[in-house]
């Protein structure tokens, strides 16, 4: 293994494969940047080009894609507090707040550095211990999903502002929205008030921009009609990366947990990244002896997130590689990529394709290196976005997230879907009742759905729904955590001798 | 100034009914979440229409008039961009858009410098945008139905 996978590191050394490399990652980078375009898309839109190509050099450019879309999207989140792709949600419950506070370079140095060591660590565990845990990874059943949807929401007791029944009843409209559409099993056509284009549910990204983007623009640009986003004006320093690599030094568990939480849910198949930066996020906050300082602007939620949802990618990998299945969309296109190719997951991989499979997963250790190399360098610039005029900048943002809304599905309706969750934003976070929970529950709705329906089926024919869904090993371990994280509040704000009636409603 | 709570709680339960009444035929595989959400949902509504009206949340929702006003111009704006983007087309609706809002930020609206700057960058920026999304990304954008 140890030759293979020296064969294919210095594959990915060759001039051309390493310029693939670089391309890849700035190619992904920009994907990940622009709100509306995913990392899967950005693959897809790839892999033609790599038809032309060696499958080694067409794998290296999108694993540099992969890796460079999962940092791009903090980008936005940081700058505009909108994720440039669902899995940087929890970036931006500190990393906007970090922007505001004049400190987005800051947050932009602690998601690159963040990105690069789960990425990092995530492909470690790629190389080294695949097959094992891909073997593991179908142990995952509809219960074990079910349960860690519930885990997910979970999260709303610390998403929760000032209330945690609002923060529920938030959590509840998300979920109720996520059953728009063509229900997951049975096929029922639900909520869709005779609209055809809603068949195939709200889009989450749409509802991430309206949610987040379009209320920021109304409440910073449009109504206060200044002449510049932030007051001062920002000159990002050299000094920052310093302070932020010795910030981050300092928090080794935070690193390792989040990568660790990363690569765990993308060795799950299903579950994506954007659940991964939420888990991770909460339990960062859980953990940390101030909790009250997240969701105020500091590095360690941007890192939390980022390291996780940067893990996810090479996570996903193991279930494709070893054993055919993609854990997360992006590596569904990658399959397509590798059977394209002519390689069939497996064994094979390993061995008859070997050197290549371990170019693919050298390029993407490489790309962690690069991203930290470009994000930190880039720290220098993106900021200086928010020096741009408002008069230009605004609607260089409402642009943007009209045309990302509609590039997801080339719908109108998506459209107006995105202005009507902006209104709502808006006039939510005036009322005091955070939209992040309903976000929460649109992600979370489709696999508490699907784990429950299906666990029901199968409980049925097994003959006993209750031993199905409590009883296997797994399940029993992710319930514990949920009734651990849902008591937690309770605890903590008994450690903090406040008064638990105050946060609950 | 608004009772944020009892907005909140009678907005939700609305939204529960809206959702209960077209959701009665499903069949139990596509209904039993929808069921359960929409349980907790109206139950969740209930009791914040109960701390709305027993310990009512106070809130000014505008902080001034010229907010207000900004608020909705901006709203308004966006309104005609989206009703006539798919009717005029992508492009010329969002010239218009991105020059008017260029146009209606900037401190001296009435020097024909200003003006001239919010069309010139706004042909810039929406004619990069589009031939970027257009022909390298391949999305089609909406040409427009008057001119079909």
């Amino acid at each position: 293994m140890f030759e293979a996978a020296f064969l294919g590191l210095a594959k990915v050394f060759q001039l051309g494969n390493f310029f693939c490399l670089v391309i890849g990652v700035i190619f992904g980078i920009v994907i990940g940047a622009l709100p509306g375009l995913t990392a899967t898309m950005g693959l897809a839109l790839l892999i033609p080009f790599t038809f032309t190509m060696t499958p080694a050099m067409g794998l290296i450019m999108l694993g540099g894609i992969y890796v460079g879309a999962m940092y791009g999207d903090a980008i936005p989140a940081v700058l505009i507090n909108t994720p440039g792709t669902p899995a940087a949600i929890a970036t931006t419950f500190d990393g906007f707040p970090l922007a505001q506070k004049g400190m987005a370079q800051h947050g932009l140095v602690a998601a690159a550095l963040a990105s690069a060591y789960g990425s990092l660590l995530a492909n470690i565990v790629l190389a080294t211990s695949a097959p094992p845990l891909a073997e593991a990874s179908l142990k995952f059943g509809p219960p074990e999903y079910f349960w860690l949807g519930i885990f997910g929401l979970t999260i709303i007791a610390t998403l929760a502002v000032g209330s945690l029944v609002k923060g529920l009843l938030a959590g509840a409209l998300g979920l109720l929205l996520s059953t728009i559409g063509i229900a997951p099993i049975g096929g029922d056509i639900r909520l869709t008030f005779g609209y055809t284009e809603l068949q195939g549910g709200v889009e989450l990204i749409v509802a991430l921009i309206g949610f987040f983007c379009l209320p920021e623009i109304l409440s910073s640009f449009i109504a206060k009609r200044q002449a510049t986003y932030s007051a001062e004006k920002i000159i990002p320093r050299f000094s920052v990366v310093r302070e932020v690599i010795i910030s981050l030094l300092k928090m080794p568990v935070l690193m390792l947990r989040s990568s660790a939480i990363g690569t765990i849910i993308g060795i799950a198949p299903g579950a994506g990244g954007n659940i991964a930066s939420l888990v991770s996020y909460n339990e960062a906050v859980r953990w940390d002896k101030n909790p009250k300082e997240f969701g105020k602007g500091t590095i360690k939620g941007v890192a939390a997130s980022e390291a996780a949802n940067s893990a996810m990618a090479p996570g996903s990998l193991v279930p494709l590689l070893t054993l055919g299945i993609p854990g997360s969309p992006p590596a569904a296109v990658i399959l397509g990529a590798l059977m394209l190719h002519g390689m069939r997951p497996g064994h094979e991989l390993f061995s008859t394709h070997a050197t290549t499979t371990f170019a693919f997963i050298m390029s993407m250790l490489l790309a962690a290196g690069l991203v930290t190399v470009i994000g930190s360098f880039g720290s220098f610039l993106y900021p200086r976005i928010l020096n741009i005029p408002a008069r230009h900048l605004a609607p260089g943002i409402i642009f943007m997230t009209i045309l990302g809304s509609y590039s997801i599905r080339n719908n109108i309706l998506d459209v107006w879907i995105m202005f009507l969750f902006g209104v709502i934003g808006f006039i939510s976070n005036k009322l005091k009742f955070h939209p992040a929970p309903i976000v929460l529950g649109l992600i979370l709705g489709p696999y508490v759905e699907e784990g429950l329906v299906q666990s029901v089926l199968c409980g049925r024919a097994g003959g006993s729904i209750l031993a199905y869904m409590f009883l296997r090993p797994i399940s029993l371990v992710l319930i514990a955590l949920c009734i651990l994280s849902a008591l937690w509040p309770l605890y903590a704000s008994w450690r903090s001798k406040g008064k638990i009636g105050e946060k609950i409603l | 100034m608004l009772n944020a709570d009892l907005i909140i709680g009678i907005v939700s339960l609305v939204i529960a009914v809206t959702a209960w009444v077209p959701t009665r035929g499903l069949t139990l595989l596509g209904g039993v979440f929808v069921d359960y959400t929409l349980i907790v949902l109206a139950s969740l509504s209930v009791v914040i229409v109960i701390k709305g009206i027993a310990k009512p949340e106070k809130l000014r929702f505008f902080e001034s008039v010229v907010e207000r006003n900004n608020i909705l111009i901006g709203l308004a704006m966006l309104l005609v961009y989206l009703v006539f983007m798919p009717k005029v087309g992508f492009l010329p609706a969002s010239y218009l858009m991105y020059a008017a809002f260029n146009w209606y930020l900037s401190e001296d609206r009435m020097k024909t410098k200003n003006i001239i700057i919010s069309v010139l960058v706004s042909l810039v920026v929406v004619t990069g945008f589009y031939l970027v999304f257009r022909n390298v990304l391949g999305v089609p954008l909406p040409k427009g139905s008057w001119f079909d």
